[in-house]
């Protein structure tokens, strides 16, 4: 998995492209956490050319989420392909995650 | 009709993930399903898979685990065998999924993820090996 790391005014945004799986969450984890420990209250992350997701990949984004709002920041998910905005709403994720349909949206949010 | 199974095996690594991934991508190919399904299987096996490799084995030695797929009218049947010890997820205790973010636990995550996914969940041990027979509805309203 490919991960684009770019900084917008004080966001800090993730472009995934790939597959989020056991192998890549790692690595995944580290950057989001490397970008909160550097002081980031806003992240989002950029779903749409990730083709992939598993529950490895559902447990990072949970981690982080904890971990930004203990910051009192703030994550936002957008442009999910279906298939993976399912897994998200078959884990419960959507009702606690704030998952928009674009970057633009995301961006507006903060 | 002749028979229309596919089988591999895969060894018990995680960077196996990439070749189960490559197998249901082809066994799609060949048999003309849909990106939607093929995500969906891949991602229970997935599931199945990462759980019998960080829970199945108390040895540090190389396991084999064998999945076999079978379109059958409109199901798939998928066979999933591996030689660790016993689990039957139908037993699993399904995770609180309507939680709020703080209260939300990750574990058993996946093997709901699965159950979800898969129409019919079955499990067998036979001998020293797990079983697990599954069947997933082939929608045909797909138009990719």
């Amino acid at each position: 998995m490919e991960i684009i790391e770019e900084k917008q005014g004080g966001i800090n945004i993730f472009k995934l492209n790939g597959r989020l799986d056991s192998n890549t969450s790692q690595g995944f984890e580290q950057k989001l956490f490397q970008a909160i420990s550097d002081g980031s209250k806003s992240l989002v992350v950029d779903f749409k050319d990730l083709d992939y997701i598993s529950s490895a990949g559902l447990r990072v984004i949970l981690k982080a989420t904890k971990a930004i709002k203990r910051e009192d920041g703030r994550i936002m998910l957008c442009s999910m392909q279906d298939y993976v905005k399912e897994v998200f709403e078959i884990a419960g994720f959507d009702s606690f995650l704030p998952i928009v349909a674009t970057m633009d949206d995301a961006i507006k949010s903060f | 009709m002749a028979t229309k199974e596919y089988s591999f095996e895969l060894k018990s690594h995680l960077d196996e993930l990439d070749q189960l991934c490559q197998n249901l991508e082809t066994f799609g190919k060949k048999f003309g399903l849909s990106k939607k399904l093929i995500f969906e299987i891949n991602l229970a096996l997935d599931e199945l898979f990462t759980n019998i490799i960080s829970y199945g084995f108390k040895d540090n030695q190389e396991h084999t685990i064998k999945v076999t797929l079978r379109p059958q009218n409109d199901e798939l049947c998928l066979c999933i065998e591996d030689d660790g010890k016993p689990f039957n997820p139908i037993d699993f205790e399904t995770p609180n999924v309507s939680c709020s973010v703080e209260e939300c636990k990750i574990g058993g995550l996946g093997i709901h993820i699965m159950k979800k996914l898969m129409d019919e969940v079955c499990y067998e041990r036979c001998g020293d090996k797990n079983v697990l027979n599954l069947k997933k509805k082939i929608e045909t309203d797909d138009n990719d």
